[in-house]
This record gives C-alpha cells, sequence and structure tokens, in this order.
C-alpha cells in the first residue's frame, strides 16, 4: 500500500467518511473540518499508522497532502 | 482595506486551516473584536510596517497555535506535561532569541485571535483596567510581548508602569510595541527574574499585572506571595494563569480553578473577580478541558 493509500485511510478514519478521497493536491480548502485543531488530530494518527513522531514545526507549514506523505517518506526513511 | 480584514484575507490564503479558530473569536463580539484587533494590529504594523505585520505576525501565530495544540495531544497521551523544570525550558525556551522571538509575536496575536483569549481580554479591559485609582504606578512582572501593560498605558494617560522579564526578547519586543503605541515615555523594561522581586521596596505598586506566568513557575507560590508585597494595601493585580493546558514551557500544572484561588488567598490576596474561559473547540474525545483563568486580586491586609 503506497503512502498516499494508506494516508486516505487515516483521513477517513479521522474525519469520520468512509467516501473521503484525498490526493496529493488535496488541502483545507477540499476536506471539509480540517481546521488547525483536526490538523493536530490528523498528524497525531499519521503517527500511530506510520510508527512515526512529528515535531510541531515540521506539521504546521504542511500545505497538503502530498508534503505530508514526502514529510512521512522522509521519516521513515529516516530523514 | 482594514487591518483585520487584512489579516483574514492573509490567513485564508496561506494559513486557512487556521480561519475558523479566528472568526470564532471575532464572533464572541464583533465590534469589541475589530476594536482589539485594530489596536494590537495597529501596534504590530508601527513595528513592522503595513506590509511586514502579516508574514511576521500572522505566521508566528499559526506556528505558537500548533505547537500548543500538539501539546495538549502529548498532555493527553502522557497525562502530564511535558516539561517540569524551569531552567530546561530556560535553556531551550527563554534564552532563545529565535526561538521566543516567534513565541512572543504568536502570543501577542492570540490575545484575540483564540475566542477565549479574547473573552479575557475583554475581562482585563472591562474588570481590572476600568478600576485602576488615578495616575497608577503599575509593575508588569514577566510582561512578555508587552501588550497588557501597554494596553492599560493607552487606556490610562496618566498611568506608568515598570516591566520585569528574565527574557531578552521580551524586553526588546515588549519596548518596540509600547513605541508603536506611543507609550515609551511612561514605562521602563528591566530584564530580571520575576521571581527577584522580593528585593523591590513593598507595597509600592497601585496595580500590579502578571499574565500567564505563573504556570511556567516550579513554584508559583513564591510569585504570588511577591505580587501581594508589591502592591499597597488595598490595591489590585490582573493575575492570569492557565489550567489543563499544556505548552512546551508549562511546567505547574494547576487541574482545578481552586488551586488559582486557594493559592492567591493563602498569599495575603483577597480575590475580587474571576473569570474562567476554554477554547471552542478541543480534541476529540479529550480528558483534559484547557482553560484560561483570570483574577482580579486586591492586597488584604485584613482577616
Amino acid at each position: 500500500m503506497s503512502t498516499l493509500d494508506k494516508l486516505n485511510d487515516v483521513f477517513r478514519e479521522v474525519f469520520e467518511d468512509d467516501d473521503l478521497t484525498v490526493t496529493r493536491t488535496s488541502s483545507a480548502k477540499d476536506v471539509a473540518g480540517w481546521d488547525s485543531v483536526m490538523h493536530v488530530t490528523l498528524m497525531i494518527a499519521v503517527e500511530r499508522a506510520f510508527g512515526v513522531r512529528f515535531k510541531s514545526g515540521n506539521v504546521a507549514g504542511l500545505k497538503n497532502v502530498g508534503e505530508l506523505a514526502d514529510l512521512v517518506d522522509r521519516m521513515k526513511a529516516g530523514g | 482595506m482594514s487591518r483585520a480584514e487584512a489579516l483574514f484575507a492573509y490567513v485564508s490564503e496561506h494559513h486557512p486551516r487556521s480561519l475558523r479558530g479566528i472568526q470564532e473569536a471575532r464572533e464572541v463580539d464583533p465590534a469589541a473584536w475589530d476594536a482589539v484587533a485594530e489596536q494590537f494590529l495597529g501596534w504590530a504594523a508601527g513595528v513592522w510596517g503595513e506590509d511586514g505585520w502579516q508574514a511576521r505576525c500572522i505566521d508566528a501565530f499559526v506556528q505558537f497555535s500548533s505547537d500548543v495544540i500538539m501539546a495538549q495531544a502529548r498532555y493527553e497521551a502522557d497525562g502530564h506535561y511535558e516539561n517540569s523544570s524551569f531552567a530546561e525550558c530556560n535553556a531551550h525556551v527563554y534564552s532563545q532569541r529565535d526561538v521566543m522571538d516567534d513565541y512572543l509575536w504568536g502570543v501577542f496575536i492570540t490575545n484575540f485571535c483564540w475566542s477565549h483569549h479574547m473573552e479575557l481580554s475583554l475581562f482585563f479591559r472591562d474588570r481590572f483596567l476600568a478600576r485602576l485609582p488615578g495616575a497608577p504606578q503599575m509593575v508588569e512582572i514577566a510582561p512578555g510581548h508587552g501588550g497588557w501593560g501597554v494596553w492599560a498605558l493607552k487606556n490610562r494617560p496618566d498611568a506608568r508602569l515598570q516591566g520585569f522579564d528574565i527574557s531578552p526578547s521580551s524586553i526588546a519586543i515588549a519596548s518596540s510595541i509600547a513605541k508603536s503605541a506611543g507609550v515609551a515615555d511612561r514605562v521602563t523594561y528591566t530584564q530580571r527574574n520575576a521571581l527577584d522581586l522580593a528585593t523591590m521596596p513593598t507595597a509600592s505598586a497601585d496595580a500590579v499585572i502578571c499574565s500567564f506566568l505563573i504556570e511556567h513557575l516550579e513554584d508559583p507560590g513564591l510569585l504570588v506571595a511577591n505580587i501581594a508585597n508589591l502592591l499597597k494595601p488595598g490595591a489590585r493585580a490582573y493575575l492570569a494563569g492557565a489550567i489543563t493546558a499544556a505548552q512546551v514551557d508549562h511546567i505547574y500544572e494547576f487541574r482545578r480553578e481552586s488551586e488559582l484561588v486557594v493559592l492567591c488567598e493563602k498569599h495575603g490576596l483577597r480575590v475580587v473577580e474571576t473569570m474562567s474561559v476554554s477554547p471552542k473547540r478541543t480534541l476529540p474525545r479529550a480528558r483534559f478541558l484547557p482553560r484560561s483563568m483570570g483574577l482580579v486580586l486586591e492586597r488584604r491586609d485584613q482577616p
């Protein structure tokens, strides 16, 4: 399963929407309820799903799902 | 375009996830929000210029807010604050100029862009500032960005203020805001540990302001005793603190409002008024409700 596919599962779980589909360009404007509080909730769920631990400074500026996927991939690669 | 409109336009374009929270803050009292926002943003514009305050202050606010929510999420998982040592926070936060600059400008914006802090700002204005005595000699302990004391000076042209903060960033930023607000001739800021105030003359202040320092200390009772020591008999203080509200440099975990009340009463202060507020939205299924509490206090010389 690709990082993006796995992220999609996390988005569906966090936003409680089984029909939600995100792409690399999906951003807060495309996902209802993706505000600052839900962003952190999402990040904690992503941490659990991928076995990584974010620093807050790394996640506040993420613009879209693609940037999040790239960050996850870098962290899993040890970057 | 007003500065408030510019703020919303900037947030919509660059930080859409933060838009809802700021809208909620304005909904607390739209007319009051517009006035408070214009005041604070006007001071920021005086420091950074009309084309510079958005990127400097709003980006810092978004980062600070993210840090706070993330810290609260870790607190939910761990059941305790991340740090417990003042020395640790001083080494990693207060003495680090770059970290503190962003931190303080971020906090500055929370005064009206977090809904519960907007409520607390109005409490500060209406229940403390509006009741200061004539020509007050004020002391601000740990002014941070300096906004509360500067607000008091703008509100009362006959007031003077001395501010003490451990952080050189605080001294620099508070001084710049005081200059921008046109009150620099009535304020002096000195770099000093707030807990050294025991060396200050007793009963010298008509009013004391101490906003969101107490949860950063290992021994909050010492601070409260110093506030009581500074006040003239019957003079009032404004104290604000955080309750089950995590932040990287929050080390003293107040769990109940009554703990702050009892602490003040134990150290010679009468609790005149209080207000405890919480964010409109919290983390899903949270067990801790983060609150900010404001207290108007009076030096009590009789039981």
